[in-house]
């Protein structure tokens, strides 16, 4: 890494703006547990938070590694208000989708926080596509956009990644019943007017999957575009019963799109970590911003893993002031394939989503107390 | 596809279309079991039983040296006693002091379906059965079937002389048959169902529902076992009592044993208010984990448990009126809350710590789901109270810190081998030309 002052003195800002996957595994170690440290202090006033630190001893100045933040498990964000920051300065609420448990999650924005986001979205995705604005295509329908709803982590995926659109065109519509389908006018839009363009396409995997690719192919519809890039995410899960792989996919959305299939990037993120995605590179391999980290922890000791070891995915981050999202442990298994050595030559950890932690509860005759 | 790792006396892995050949097999040699006498039964058994604790293999197993102390004939004989009072019924014709011989039957085939949750359940269901002398048939877990192969194979080069008659292990061996198959496999499951005489069921609330529900024969006996749940108590005397330490050890073993998915495993430990604060009884708990033998600590833990566990524990460390003291893996977790009442078992080494008032404060909670409550007084006088009223209010059994997975007839409030037999009687002419026949 090139900067002008020693990583002990490196800001947030700094990290925004340099460019992203510069810092290698031990420097971006530094600069973020740094970073995080200058903000833990302000959490503890969270009473929740604090309890946490209190319960388990928890001298933030001692704390020597990014492994020894202590995270908070995804779930928590349902159970706990877990903001860091007086009600006055929130500035909005972002409501997680809530498909395992049915209840949702809640994270608390506040103008700062969501600036920060919204630059650490900017500086990952100037990464994959360059700092020239394009037409973003929205695999998704206007409504999940609309700013007199409630934000939903859909609604802030789309909002986010048109932070490179010069024009958003909306592909789908929904009825009344909730009911998704191609909002044809704009797909023949597309097909007449936008060939000669560059554009970028942005959805929900299991949307683009369910709604777009179906009844495209249903259609015998195709589009075709100057350059496009396809950023793709969230609801994996949701396609399990299709048995679609990720290649499978890759290749149909590209026929569709009319792109590569390494044009299509699969990425990994979470509504509690906004702004922090992970972007799978041309050799499948999801990276680490600068202004991340990522843990895989051993399930049964909850130890830092080495390199090719399954675990639960920790994703650590330092863009939030409003809530506690410096070590959020999630409910997925992956891996980490290396650190500092893809062949694609971001630098820091790369790592692949494996699955999702099993649900199967079989008790046997040692169960409920319920009658 | 049904897969057989044991039938007509071999161990192989052989793939079934039906249970035809099974059944056969089972039917054609139960003859030998029949006829060979209880005594020699549980001789081969007792022998069955030494043999465990010198396998090196075996003897790491979870509950091997209680197995093996269970297996002494001298038990078996008790606990056969215990069920039907004489055991010569089992051998033939005796009588029974209301003018009339009796005779205990086997039932036939018996069709055991186990569940996976402590390993070593299938062979204490299948001694049950070999005991009665009926055909036994096993649905036993990919996972632990050769657990259970190892056990039986034991019997192999077994022989025992009694009365000066020779005996062998393989005949015990032939009447038995192990099997799995996907129980989603309705068409397999069904057949297996007719096949039985006699349904032996350890499994959770849907388990049971779902076997009950099986077609069967309309002689066809049911025994469910679980689904249950366990807990323990501490009254004020024994918090302050000098076998305390050495109680709250016996108990975290019960706790840790089987991954805590036993029905006999306990969830909660109440405490009795003493002069001890639950936290200092929190502090002597996790000074007592620490001490445990590293098998019992560190054993895998199925994802979706050790979710559970994560995700409880910060729950309870983010709340204000909870505490936690855990482990720094997931190897225990002991969760301090004062909400009254049982709570949903999380598994893997996570146990909640209660005060009460009194032990009698805990008796509410008791329904029929309550299986073993391990109680901890040194009042027998108490003791004898609180039992009366926890059995009457549906608990089967009150047992002493490091007893609670003893395996002991009656479990879950059933003499399962009383039900294992067809109780048939004859009556006879006396010598003097009269009947027998009572009145």
């Amino acid at each position: 890494m090139n900067m002008s002052r020693p990583l002990s003195n490196v800001t947030l800002e700094d990290i925004l703006q340099m460019p992203q996957y510069s810092l290698d595994d031990p420097e971006k170690n530094e600069v973020l547990l740094k970073l995080i440290k200058e903000q833990l202090p302000k959490t503890m006033a969270n009473p929740h938070v604090k309890k946490l630190f209190e319960k388990q001893g928890i001298d933030i100045e001692r704390i020597q590694r990014v492994e020894d933040v202590p995270f908070i498990p995804v779930q928590m964000f349902k159970y706990f208000d877990l903001s860091t920051n007086p009600n006055e300065k929130i500035a909005r609420v972002i409501k997680s989708s809530g498909t395992t448990s049915g209840s949702q999650s809640i994270i608390p924005i506040s103008k700062e926080t969501a600036a920060n986001q919204m630059k650490g979205l900017k500086s990952i995705l100037a990464n994959y596509m360059g700092q020239k604005r394009r037409v973003m295509i929205a695999i998704d329908h206007v409504g999940i956009n609309d700013p007199k709803k409630e934000i939903t982590a859909r609604g802030a995926g789309v909002r986010g990644f048109s932070i490179f659109a010069k024009e958003t065109l909306y592909v789908l519509k929904e009825y009344s019943n909730g009911e998704l389908v191609l909002d044809m006018p704009v797909i023949e839009k597309l097909r007449k007017e936008y060939a000669d363009k560059d554009v970028y396409a942005f959805g929900f995997t299991y949307i683009i999957w369910k709604t777009f690719c179906r009844q495209m192919k249903e259609r015998g519809l195709s589009l075709k575009f100057n350059d496009a890039i396809v950023f793709h995410g969230g609801g994996w899960k949701k396609l399990t019963a299709e048995r679609v792989s990720k290649e499978e996919f890759s290749r149909t959305v590209a026929d569709l799109i009319g792109t590569k299939p390494e044009r299509v990037h699969d990425f990994y993120g979470m509504a509690e970590q906004t702004g922090i995605i992970f972007i799978d590179c041309e050799h499948g391999n999801k990276h680490v911003p600068n202004f991340s980290q990522v843990i895989v922890r051993d399930i049964r000791t909850l130890k830092p893993c080495e390199v090719g070891e399954k675990g639960l995915i920790e994703v650590m981050g330092a863009l939030s002031n409003s809530y506690y999202s410096y070590a959020v442990l999630t409910e997925d298994i992956g891996h980490l394939e290396g650190m500092d050595g893809c062949p694609c030559g971001r630098k820091g950890r790369y790592f692949r989503f494996d699955s999702r932690v099993e649900r199967a509860e079989l008790r046997g005759c040692g169960d409920t107390f319920r009658e | 596809m049904i897969k057989c790792y044991l039938l007509d006396g071999e161990f192989k892995d052989i793939e079934l279309e039906d249970f035809d050949k099974v059944v056969l097999s089972v039917s054609k040699n139960r003859a030998a079991l029949t006829n060979m006498p209880l005594k020699a039964i549980t001789e081969l058994l007792n022998q069955l039983g030494k043999s465990i604790v010198r396998d090196k293999k075996l003897a790491v197993l979870d509950g091997a040296s209680f197995i093996s102390l269970w297996l002494r004939r001298d038990n078996l004989e008790r606990i056969c006693k215990l069920n039907f009072m004489d055991n010569s019924f089992l051998d033939h014709f005796a009588d029974s002091g209301a003018g009339f011989e009796m005779i205990a039957q086997p039932r036939g085939i018996v069709c055991h379906w186990v569940a996976s949750n402590v390993p070593t359940l299938s062979f204490f269901s299948l001694v049950m059965g070999i005991l009665t002398k009926n055909g036994n048939i096993l649905k036993v877990s990919e996972e632990n079937k050769d657990i259970l192969l190892t056990l039986v194979s034991g019997l192999s080069d077994l022989k025992i002389e009694v009365d000066g008659k020779e005996f062998s292990g393989k005949d015990i061996i032939k009447t038995i048959s192990i099997v799995s198959f996907d129980s989603r496999e309705t068409g397999h499951g069904e057949a297996f169902s007719m096949a039985a005489d006699c349904k032996v069921i350890w499994g959770g609330a849907d388990s049971m529902r779902a076997i009950t529900a099986l077609p069967q024969k309309e002689t066809c006996e049911l025994i469910p076992f679980g689904p249950k749940y366990s807990f323990g108590m501490f009254d004020k005397g024994s918090v302050e009592g000098a076998d305390f330490r050495s109680d709250i050890r016996k108990v975290l073993r019960d706790v840790l044993m089987f991954n805590q998915m036993a029905c006999s495993s306990p969830q909660v430990l109440f405490f009795e208010k003493s002069a001890k604060p639950i936290g200092e009884i929190a502090q002597t708990m996790k000074e007592e984990l620490t001490g445990l033998p590293e098998r019992l600590l560190s054993r895998p833990i199925p994802q979706h448990i050790a979710s559970k566990i994560i995700n409880t524990r910060s729950l309870y460390l983010l709340s204000d009126d909870k505490e936690v003291v855990q482990s720094d893996g997931l190897d225990w977790t002991i969760l301090i809350n004062r909400d009254p009442g049982l709570e949903e078992p999380i598994h893997g080494g996570c146990i909640f710590v209660k005060e009460v008032n009194n032990i009698m404060d805990v008796v509410p909670f008791v329904t029929r789901k309550i299986q073993a409550i391990v109680l901890c007084t040194s009042d027998n006088r108490r003791r004898g109270a609180f039992a009366k009223v926890a059995t009457e209010k549906g608990a089967d059994r009150i047992v002493l810190p490091g007893a609670a997975h003893d395996f002991t007839l009656p479990w879950d409030g059933i003499m399962a081998l009383n039900r294992l037999v067809r109780w048939t009687i004859l009556y006879s002419k006396k010598a003097d030309g009269g009947s027998n026949a009572a009145g």
